[in-house]
Formats: C-alpha cells, sequence, structure tokens
C-alpha cells in the first residue's frame, strides 16, 4: 500500500511542479533565482547520489566488485565517446554479463 | 506557415507535433520498456510500478522513484527523491507559461499533465515554427499524446515480458547504468562537476546512515554547492 501512496504523492507533486509556474508567471511573470539555479543541477545532482547508492553495496563486497565495477568503468567511457546516454547500458550490461561469467561470480 | 483555421488545419499542424517527435520515440521507448522491466522484477506490486507511467509521467523521476522503492526506502526519501528530480519541470513550465497564457484553464491543466522534456522541446518547437498561436498549440497536442501513446505502450511491453527474463540477466543494474549515463552527460560544467562530486562523496558515506537518508543527504548537499557556486560564479 506505500508504495501506492508514494507513486500517487510523487505523481501530484510532479503534476503541481508542472502547473506551477503557469501559475506564478501569470501573476509575477518571473521565476525565482534559487528554483532557477536547482533546477539545472537537479538531474545530474540526484542521480549521482542514487546510482552512488545503487552500486556502492556490490563494489564494496571485495568478491562481487569486479563485473559492476568493470561496467560502470565500461559504461563512463562509452557514454563519453559517444555522448549517449544509453551507451551506459548498451555497454555496461554486457559487460557487467562477460565479466561475471569469467570470473564466475 | 498559414493560420490554423478549422479542424483540418489544427490536425495538420498536430500530425507536424507527431512528427517532430517521432525521433525522441528512440530514446523513450527502450527506457520505458527498462522501467517496465524494473516494475516487474522490483519488490513492489508491479500496477504499482506501471503505475508511475500515467501518475508521474517522466521518465528519471519514475526510475528514482522505482529504485527507491525497491530498496525499501522511507516514504518521504522516496517522494523526496522523485521530486527532486522533476525540479526542472518547473523550467519547462515556465518556458510554455508565456505561450499558454490565453489558454482556458482546462486546457493549461491537461495539457501540463503531459509536460516533460521531449514535450517541452516540441512545443517550443512548435511556437518558433509558425506566428500564429493556434498552430503551436495543436503541434504540442500532436506530440504530446503521441509521448504519451508510446511512453505507456512501450512500459506496459516492459511489465508484461519483464517477469520472464532469468535473473542472471541482473537487470536490478539497468536503472543505476541509465541513472550514470544521464548523470555523465550532463555534467558540462565546473559547478555541475564540483556539485556531482560533492552528492558522490555524501552518498558513499551515506551508505552507512540508516534509512536510506543518505540519498536525500547527497542530493541536499549537491544541490546546495550548486546554488552557491552558481551565486560566487556571477
Amino acid at each position: 500500500m506505500s508504495a501506492y501512496v508514494a507513486v500517487v504523492v510523487v505523481g501530484i507533486g510532479s503534476y503541481l511542479l508542472r502547473v506551477s509556474m503557469l501559475v506564478l508567471t501569470a501573476r509575477t511573470g518571473v521565476i525565482p533565482t534559487v528554483i532557477e539555479r536547482a533546477a539545472r543541477y537537479a538531474i545530474p545532482v540526484s542521480f549521482a547520489a542514487l546510482a552512488t547508492d545503487a552500486f556502492a553495496p556490490s563494489i564494496a563486497l571485495a568478491r562481487t566488485a569486479i563485473a559492476p565495477a568493470a561496467a560502470v568503468v565500461v559504461a563512463a567511457i562509452a557514454v563519453r565517446r559517444t555522448r549517449s546516454a544509453h551507451a551506459a547500458i548498451l555497454a555496461g550490461l554486457p559487460t557487467l554479463w562477460i565479466v561475471t561469467a569469467l570470473i564466475g561470480k | 506557415m498559414r493560420p490554423v483555421r478549422g479542424h483540418a488545419a489544427a490536425l495538420r499542424a498536430a500530425g507536424d507535433g507527431a512528427r517532430a517527435m517521432a525521433p525522441w520515440l528512440v530514446g523513450v521507448a527502450p527506457l520505458g520498456f527498462v522501467i517496465g522491466v524494473t516494475a516487474a522484477r522490483s519488490d513492489i506490486a508491479t500496477f504499482a510500478g506501471w503505475l508511475t507511467g500515467p501518475l508521474i509521467f517522466a521518465g528519471s523521476a519514475q526510475a528514482v522513484t522505482l529504485q527507491l522503492l525497491d530498496a525499501h526506502a522511507p516514504m518521504f526519501v522516496v517522494i523526496m527523491g522523485g521530486l527532486a528530480v522533476n525540479l526542472r519541470l518547473v523550467l519547462y513550465s515556465a518556458a510554455v507559461a508565456s505561450h499558454w497564457r490565453s489558454r482556458p484553464v482546462w486546457w493549461k491543466a491537461l495539457a501540463a499533465s503531459t509536460l516533460v522534456d521531449p514535450s517541452a522541446v516540441v512545443a517550443l518547437e512548435g511556437y518558433d515554427r509558425s506566428e500564429d498561436p493556434a498552430y503551436g498549440h495543436a503541434h504540442y497536442v500532436g506530440g504530446a499524446i503521441t509521448l504519451a501513446i508510446a511512453w505507456l505502450l512501450s512500459i506496459t511491453l516492459g511489465v508484461t515480458f519483464g517477469g520472464a527474463l532469468p535473473p542472471g540477466l541482473r537487470l536490478e543494474l539497468l536503472i543505476p547504468l541509465y541513472l550514470l549515463g544521464q548523470l555523465l552527460r550532463r555534467v558540462n560544467d565546473a559547478v555541475a562537476r564540483r556539485a556531482v562530486y560533492v552528492a558522490v562523496a555524501l552518498a558513499l558515506i551515506g551508505v552507512a546512515v540508516p534509512l536510506h537518508l543518505g540519498v536525500p543527504i547527497a542530493i541536499a548537499g549537491g544541490t546546495l554547492v550548486a546554488i552557491a557556486r552558481t551565486e560566487r560564479a556571477r
């Protein structure tokens, strides 16, 4: 049940963000500076925190670290070279499978 | 562009919007499938995962919400994580606000529900292509409907077939890899780099913090650094 509540609340909150400036600029015509700055960096900051949190447990354990660590490195190189975010999945996941198959973990 | 008069002209403008959306679908559809797969394979109810599509309607925030729900994070952490990622929607809202000022409230209320990265870009393209606002409105509607259909369809396919995929594929790492890809593509200046370093450092330290509080602490810390550095750079 809590999953449904969380999804509904994030959905309502997201909708309020979508209409926020439609309502506010209709009155004032400007976006608050602090919101503009926070919004500009919200994605890289949030994704960095979440990706670190997701990878940290498997990389912290020596026995299971090699495959995910290799996947992260290859994914990063692929994104840098292709400038495509999808390259992270297309290169990282097969690397994870191959390294896991090679080292047996 | 000639002024949009009548249903036929509005349909043509909507068709232009749908065509403008088509290239976006190449990137959007696989992500929708991945989100569907994640919803099917996570610990939460599959239908709750699918509902992120119509209710949140923003791939990154859906990914984050599913990731945190699957990690059994407390509800306020899930909510804060999802909304932090969607903070950028405020900017899109501001970008279309002047174009939509004359539209009826019901139209704005409906149109806002599909306002997200691709639809915002397609909307602004439409308003650039013609001086007639009616063309831009229909262009947006065509693009947004196309996006919504493709998005919900791809999530549904992922939900339907995701559970049948073998666990050895380690698909639980799909979303973190996606986040990594999006992150690397968006770190383009010194302020972003510094904010990301702080967020990563705080998230690493935060792994030891209970209740998954490390994630919101890392997001708050990185955001504060970004705001402070932007202020200093001015």
